[in-house]
């Protein structure tokens, strides 16, 4: 494996002293990878990515973007990084389209190309048609959308993305998401998205970091992290009323449910059902969700049981 | 022209904060008002009262003849009356003006960022914080030094006119000369400093434009301390509180850059 894109190594913040936003936090997330950083509000996912950009310091521990250390090349690390957050904001008294040529004429775009890039930007983020419009007039998803605009106008090689879905509509939000997987998909965007929106996160993370109260409870690919938790896959199947299936538990929805060791136990389960003289109709392997795996880890750091 | 001499990002930030300003009613009517009525209106109106007030009805005459220099002891009661009011009361309405003009432009470009949460976009960017610092303190001590040479330029014309009217030798002395070249414009860098100070602490442009006010009253101590007879306020006397105020620039300058870090900048 090449050099990661984002390292952290033990990585803390704590504020005024008193206040712990991140304990200890170590990953490593490679280049090219769409990597989900999970948890709920107040977890640290904001701290994290503050930390990575450098506007932070850390309070011990270290982190590089790209092998640079963010605090000591900020403005390198700038350079090769997209970020967006809920608090950085643009100017509401200017256009969708000065605000986006203004920000590539901060990062060093000689006017003529800002132009040429922003109306790119706009294009791809469906607001050609609203590029002229003050700021202050676009409404939560155009704004959002802006921002993302903003957010790849240096064409980063690492995107942090904090929140990027936060306040959009169903529609909005798939439209953001295929951008930001396209993005990884086409051009190798490392991408960093921080989200407590889990079912989004499925739609287009590698892997995952799970977090709570600033503290890394697991990271890894949706398969370690469910063997991780000890979650099995199921087999379910559907029959006729008033079939039943020994060691199987019917559910409100009318399917027989039942762990398996792996996926080759389906297929013998099947055989068995059919030379017991049962009538299957239907039947699949249900894998946890991102959803199911992310409350498993919270409920097991917090001490609660599992059901 | 001195854009061109400017980074691409620099350039940017200061066109920016150009327009920002110029598109804030409050900072456009405040900028435009107060120097109109400090350059022209007040002279203008002062211009009036001397010329159209019998020689005879003007009070203090004898306290004005005695602030005369020993070059002007055979002005006239109505030429003495309007040389002290050019040499002694408009420098300090001059002054006001950028003063007044680098405190404002300063809340809107420092303060306007924090209030409206575009500082911590910009600080995203490549620009170091201390270029971005650099970039914007430029960018208030250019407006507000186009802000003074137009004012100085009108307020010229007026007492121009008064000095012709009044049969007076033309106004510009070595005080206005100091005035014009380092006192307006060490004034203006203070200015900017103690509101990029004061911006640390301000919620908002308003309370920040207002905190300006404090920086005023040395300025009103120093004239009504001359106006009192403390001290006599000439070329030699603008050369050296100049030089005061550019120590303080220099000092209030490193603290401000200094204060000027990320991590403080986004409490």
């Amino acid at each position: 494996m090449g050099e990661p894109a984002i390292h952290a190594d033990r990585l803390s913040k704590t504020y005024n002293g008193t206040v712990t936003a991140l304990r200890g936090l170590s990953l490593d997330v490679a280049q090219g990878e769409v990597f989900g950083f999970l948890g709920p509000n107040g977890a640290g996912k904001t701290t994290t990515v503050k930390l990575l950009n450098g506007l932070l310091k850390p309070s011990s521990g270290s982190c590089s973007v790209m092998g640079l250390q963010p605090l000591i090349h900020s403005s390198e690390v700038h350079k090769m990084c997209g970020v967006m957050t809920e608090s950085a904001k643009m100017y509401g008294n200017m256009t969708g389209m000065e605000n986006l040529e203004f920000f590539a004429r901060m990062y060093g775009v000689e006017p003529g190309k800002a132009k040429a890039r922003a109306e790119s930007l706009l294009k791809c983020m469906d607001l050609w048609d609203v590029r002229g419009r003050e700021l202050h007039t676009y409404s939560t998803g155009m704004a959002q959308r802006l921002s993302l605009a903003r957010a790849l106008i240096n064409d980063p090689k690492v995107l942090l993305l904090d929140e990027p879905t936060n306040g959009l509509d169903p529609e909005s939000a798939n439209a953001v998401n295929s951008m930001i997987a396209s993005l990884a998909c086409k051009e190798g965007v490392t991408v960093f998205l921080c989200t407590h929106q889990l079912r989004y996160a499925q739609d287009i993370c590698r892997r995952y970091g799970i977090i709570e109260k600033g503290t890394l409870l697991a990271c890894g690919d949706l398969e370690t992290l469910a063997r991780n938790a000890q979650f099995c896959p199921k087999a379910a199947v559907r029959l006729p009323d008033g079939e039943q299936l020994e060691n199987f538990e019917r559910g409100n929805d009318g399917w027989w449910r039942a762990d398996i060791k792996e996926d080759d136990d389906m297929p013998r389960l099947l055989k068995k059902f059919v030379e017991e003289g049962h009538h299957v109709y239907e039947a699949r392997i249900v894998r946890p969700s991102i959803e199911d795996i992310y409350f498993r880890y919270v409920q097991i750091n917090r001490g609660e049981e599992w059901h | 022209m001195a854009l061109k001499k400017l980074s691409v990002p620099e350039e940017a930030i200061i066109r920016k904060d150009f327009h920002e300003i110029w598109d804030s009613k409050m900072a456009r009517s405040t900028l435009i008002t107060v120097s109109l009525m400090l350059v022209i209106a007040i002279p203008v109106i002062f211009l009036i009262v001397i010329v159209n007030t019998p020689a005879n009805q003007i009070n203090g005459a004898d306290k004005l003849m005695k602030m005369l220099p020993p070059s002007a002891q055979n002005f006239n009661i109505k030429q003495a009356s309007f040389y002290i009011m050019t040499n002694s009361l408009f420098p300090m309405f001059f002054l006001m003006i950028p003063l007044m003009s680098s405190s404002v432009t300063a809340a809107c470009s420092f303060v306007g960022e924090r209030e409206h949460g575009t500082l911590e976009t910009l600080l995203l960017t490549p620009m170091k914080p201390k270029q971005l610092f650099g970039a914007k303190v430029k960018g208030c001590v250019m407006l507000s030094a186009v802000i003074t040479a137009i004012s100085f330029a009108a307020f010229a014309i007026v007492t121009s006119v008064g000095d012709i009217l009044l049969h007076l030798p033309f106004f510009f002395s070595w005080s206005w000369l100091v005035l014009i070249l380092l006192f307006a414009p060490a004034v203006t860098v203070l200015g900017v400093m103690f509101m990029v100070l004061a911006s640390a602490k301000s919620k908002s442009y308003v309370e920040a434009v207002q905190t300006s006010g404090y920086i005023v009253i040395p300025l009103i101590l120093l004239f009504l301390g001359e106006f009192a007879g403390l001290f006599a306020l000439n070329a030699v006397a603008f050369l050296i509180i100049s030089a005061v105020i550019i120590a303080l620039d220099v000092i209030i300058g490193e603290i401000a850059a200094r204060s000027f870090r990320t991590e403080k900048l986004l409490k």
